[in-house]
């Protein structure tokens, strides 16, 4: 048991989902051909001046509500400044004294346990470009489609104290903001990012000890290993009485160490000044109500609501909601099928097994939500077994199209008339006299047996009450 | 045809009439320059296949019918706005061979009505300076005396306009940029109100100062070019969303019952030829009828430092994209630190570098409270002491400089006496105020010019061209001999 | 007013400007009487309130989110050297 207590804080950058870049028009889209999506605003040209997206600052707002933040009626632009390539213009127009959002706070369930996590500030700045190094020729190359893409910063109280909180905090995060519309979250894009300040005290003490900063950690697993590593450095060091620096340190995924990252000596005098470019900005309440009044439902909303109206179990809504994509997904799904129970647990037992085994992706399926319940009215209206039905799904996995034209094509229809299943049951029973001994003399478990053999034989082309109830006819004769 | 001081308004009644096609017009002036400026050394570049282009351009205009103000009008233009096309250097090693991509906000306004681009006017590098002798490439000289400078950092635009080089030209003006040259050549600039004019394509010194504005030979032009360069631009979110008058409204109105006021700190410290001059022109406007009105701007002893400390403050950021990757002078390194170290150090000049370095001082850890802070209270004091003082005036008028021009090295190596010497129009611009600056006499010795300022209030324009349109109707300038 | 060595290498750290012993001392020197000016303002006593700038806009007034094309990439590196489509930066070292 280790005699030091851990404490995080944490810094979340999100994109957010405008059409446009923070300061000019060019698409805010991510991705493109080096440079393609620059203009000389964002590219940093002499002469060149920012000018502020409307709907990056009513994201912002959005998120501050989502998290419970006072909103600032009076806001206003500051420049920090330092010298790096990916930065064009050398100073990144940012927030200081005056961020859209102040103290906010965000419930999170860590393991069962219900906890607050309190939000010091939110405020809006610019990306930066990408750098991409040529060791072999000793250059980097830049590309700036990236700056000014519109960015929150999160900033946390330092109130965590397990890696388990961290994930818990900002998988919550996530879902906020996707189901805000705020940004979509994709941490392999780098459209959400973390980083993470990390110091140990021993057990009991009142005061903090010295921190480290944990940057460029981009997915959930490397914060998680991140952490462990840099709570155990840390930990060794203090036990050989050696002293934590307070640097910036970035995490190794191949060795599972966090590693200081050289930075300037300079880099922290960054001479934050009210940029003269960007007038401030006042809110009047009417503008902020609006705003209020066009957030989506949110997650914690919407599980509420599924269990309510749908009656689905909360375990279930959970599952759902807990990914932006597959709520989605249900919420097509059952406008095409008002069976919200069916398609939910369909979704959970079959879709969901798929996407976990690796055979489906949600970002990439090659069909809708309308598709999926189309199915599943299928199977809960006797027309197609569960059997074919899964036959259909993997079919629907692997090529796309729609469960009607499969089930045609590869004739996996329960068939209506009832000559194919009189002609096998009664087969069966004639090739097993000895079952139907059994099962006469009382034994009901070899019912089971000729369900089995039926089932086989049928291929689906029977519903499997159909069947019941044409043995149970044929035995008690 | 005559060129001497040629107005704006006769080259378009000129043109209109067809007494003299835009080709040739512009051929003109070109040959003047061609005479006259290897000795003046007033613009960095003429551009002239570009200008005879435009002309030709312009004269189709003409010949449809559908000629502007502007149009055929041969113009110079402060070589810190960016023209699409047209190197434009800001007087600097460090931008020496660059092509801006894009036109100004000013460019293309000016483009819509098909004016005539002569060549790109010398200036102080990046604007940083009252002389014009901080130019890399172009020293420009006085016109009324080739020993003494031109002003600055507009001094190429106002040294063209004075000896008939260009009818007009673009400046910019931060701390008296257009206002300061044109009271050292004898012409007429104004500094609109800050927001009236897009700075979009104006490579920025001080954001919160900067404004182009005109130099021209008298407050009508002035009235003729802010008509062509005013208004909203949604490139520019300070530029102001107010309704751009006719701005030649005004001019020829009776200036009786005016209030002028004169704020008595601004005429203390003076060159006694100065404050003479422009006393002799506050009756002069009394005579007309206006009534002055005695008054004070404490805070004027604090507005240098508080001037060079916000505009120093926002240079040092503003210059900071000066790296040599991008754009620019690039310099030699292994590193990218060597490489933008070597690039600055070797790309801006001595006073580009000292006012970058007291920039990042005021900015600094430890120095923002005691300097840039105070700085911007001083700024709120400035506007207040202002706004009293147009509780009881129309306008207000000041010296545009504490002297006449003074010799080419009078102020080499004396940094502190050079900033000390922007005292009468830095306050303009830190309260974001229209200003005009027009001659109002000639040193007896010398013959060289002595500049007034007329400042009004904010988005005013029209009043203070009226005032100054007013005195020069009765006042009879003198042309530098070349 | 004098101004320390150290102070003046820290503002050429942060200007990145690099001069040579003789050009330090030169401009040490106009430095510390440049900041001797500077220094008068802070005789002045009043607080800066940076609420009552008077230039704020109204929400509705900034820029609606519409994307617009972006311009050519050889045209923005035409003053940069570049090689696909990327502007060349010597190795940052980190």
């Amino acid at each position: 048991m280790s005699q030091y207590y851990p404490t995080m804080g944490l810094e979340i950058h999100a994109e957010l989902l405008t059409n446009s870049k923070v300061f000019c028009t060019c698409s805010a889209e991510f991705g493109g051909e080096p440079n393609s999506r620059c203009c000389p605003v964002c590219s940093g040209l002499p002469g060149t001046l920012p000018v502020l997206n409307q709907k990056a600052v009513e994201y912002i707002i959005k998120a501050g509500y989502v998290m419970n933040c006072d909103i600032s009626r009076f806001t206003k632009w500051d420049r920090k400044n330092y010298f790096y390539p990916d930065l064009p213009k050398a100073y990144q127009i940012s927030q200081m004294p005056r961020p859209v959002c102040l103290s906010g706070h965000v419930d999170v369930n860590v393991n069962g346990e219900d906890k607050v996590i309190r939000i010091n500030r939110i405020h809006l700045e610019e990306d930066a470009g990408k750098l991409v190094h040529d060791d072999v020729n000793r250059i980097s190359l830049a590309d700036y489609n990236r700056c000014g893409i519109p960015l929150i910063e999160i900033v946390t109280e330092p109130d965590f104290h397990s890696a388990d909180e961290v994930i818990a905090f900002f998988e919550k995060i996530k879902l906020l903001l996707q189901y805000a519309g705020i940004c979509d979250c994709k941490m392999e894009q780098g459209s959400i990012r973390c980083d993470v300040n990390i110091s140990i005290a021993p057990k009991g003490s009142n005061e903090l000890g010295t921190r480290t900063e944990l940057k460029n950690l981009n997915s959930l697993k490397a914060i998680a290993r991140a952490i462990e590593a840099e709570i155990e450095r840390q930990e060794e060091l203090l036990d050989n009485g050696e002293r934590v620096i307070q640097q910036t340190r970035r995490f190794n995924e191949q060795t599972g160490e966090t590693v200081a990252m050289r930075s300037k000596e300079d880099a922290h005098d960054y001479r934050y000044f009210p940029d003269p470019d960007i007038p401030p900005i006042l809110f009047t309440e009417e503008e902020l109500d609006a705003i209020r009044e066009s957030i989506p439902e949110l997650p914690e909303q919407r599980v509420r609501r599924y269990v309510e109206e749908f009656s689905i179990k909360k375990a279930d809504a959970d599952i759902i909601v807990g990914d932006k994509r597959i709520c989605d997904f249900f919420d097509a799904a059952i406008a095409e099928y008002n069976n919200p129970k069916a398609v939910a647990n369909y979704i959970i037992v079959e879709l969901m097994r798929r996407i976990n085994l690796g055979e489906a992706d949600m970002d990439a399926l090659k069909f809708g939500g309308k598709e999926f319940a189309q199915l599943v009215e299928f199977m809960q209206n006797d027309k197609v077994s569960q059997a074919n039905a899964k036959t259909i799904l993997r079919e629907m996995i692997e090529n796309g199209g729609d469960p009607k034209s499969i089930a045609d094509r590869d004739d996996l229809w329960i068939k209506e008339d009832s000559g194919a299943l009189a002609a096998v049951v009664d087969e069966i029973i004639a090739n097993n006299p000895k079952a139907v001994e059994q099962y006469k003399s009382g034994d009901q478990k070899v019912f089971g047996f000729f369900m089995g053999q039926a089932n086989k034989a049928l291929k689906g082309a029977a519903s499997p009450k159909a069947i019941q109830d044409y043995i149970r006819k044929k035995l008690s004769e | 045809m005559e060129l001497t001081r040629a107005k704006i308004r006769d080259l378009r009644k000129a043109l209109d009439a067809k007494e003299i096609g835009a080709a040739e017009l512009c051929k003109e002036y070109l040959k003047q320059i061609e005479e006259k400026d290897g000795r003046l050394l007033s613009y960095i570049t003429v551009t002239k296949e570009k200008a005879l282009s435009d002309a030709e351009n312009a004269q189709k205009i003409i010949d449809a019918g559908k000629a502007s103000a502007l149009t055929g009008i041969p113009l110079a233009v402060k070589d810190n706005i960016c023209i699409d096309g047209v190197r434009t250097t800001c007087a600097s090693r460090m931008l020496e061979n660059f092509i801006p991509p894009y036109n100004a906000t000013v460019i293309e306004k000016l483009n819509e009505q098909g004016y005539v681009l002569l060549g790109r006017a010398s200036m102080d590098e990046f604007a940083m300076g009252g002389s014009t002798q901080t130019s890399a490439f172009a020293k420009t000289k006085n016109p009324y005396d080739l020993e003494r400078v031109p002003g600055g950092s507009s001094g190429g635009s106002a040294a063209v306009v004075a000896a008939s080089l260009a009818p007009a030209a673009l400046g910019s003006d931060t701390g008296g940029s257009i206002r300061q040259p044109s009271s050292f050549c004898g012409v007429t600039g104004i500094k609109p109100t800050y927001g009236r004019v897009s700075r979009y394509g104006l490579v920025a010194f001080a954001s919160s100062l900067d404004q182009i504005g005109p130099i021209c030979n008298d407050a009508r032009d002035c009235a003729i070019m802010l008509n062509a360069i005013c208004g909203y631009d949604r490139h520019d979110a300070t530029s102001a969303k107010v309704d751009t008058p006719d701005f030649t409204e005004k001019l020829g109105q009776p200036i009786k019952g005016m209030k002028i006021a004169l704020p008595k700190e601004f005429y203390e410290g003076v060159d006694d030829n100065v404050r003479a001059c422009v006393t002799d022109a506050a009756k002069e406007l009394e005579k007309q009828g206006a009534v002055l009105v005695e008054c004070s701007m404490p805070g004027l002893k604090y507005a240098i430092p508080a001037y060079y400390l916000i505009a120093c403050a926002e240079a040092a950021s503003n210059l900071s994209r000066f790296d040599g990757i991008k754009y620019g002078f690039r310099g030699e390194g292994r590193t990218y630190e060597e490489l933008i170290r070597d690039s600055r150090s070797k790309g801006f000049g001595e006073e580009v570098k000292r006012r970058i370095l007291l920039g990042n001082y005021a900015l600094s850890s430890g120095y923002y409270d005691a300097y840039y802070k105070k700085a911007l209270a001083l700024k709120q004091e400035i506007i207040k002491e202002y706004n009293d003082i147009f509780e009881q005036a129309d306008v207000i008028l000041t010296p545009t400089a504490p002297t006449p021009a003074y010799k080419i090295g009078a102020q080499d190596n004396d940094p502190v006496k050079m900033y000390q010497a922007d005292i009468c129009t830095v306050t303009v611009n830190i309260a974001k105020l229209p200003g005009i600056s027009t001659t109002c006499g000639y040193t007896a010795d010398g013959g060289l010019p002595i500049g007034m300022s007329i400042i009004g209030k904010r988005f005013d324009e029209a009043t203070v061209l009226q005032v100054a349109d007013a005195f020069e109707q009765g006042f009879v300038p003198v042309s530098p001999k070349l | 007013m004098a101004i320390e060595l150290k102070t003046i290498e820290h503002l050429c750290e942060l200007s990145k400007l690099n001069y040579d012993e003789a050009g330090l001392q030169k401009v040490m020197g106009e430095m510390g009487d440049i900041i001797g000016l500077m220094d008068e303002i802070k005789s002045f006593d009043l607080t800066y309130d940076d609420t009552k700038d008077g230039n704020e806009i109204r929400f509705g007034d900034t820029r609606e989110d519409v994307a617009e094309e972006s311009f050519p990439a050889e045209k923005l590196l035409s003053n940069a050297e570049n090689t696909d489509g990327c502007y060349v930066v010597p190795k940052v070292v980190e």
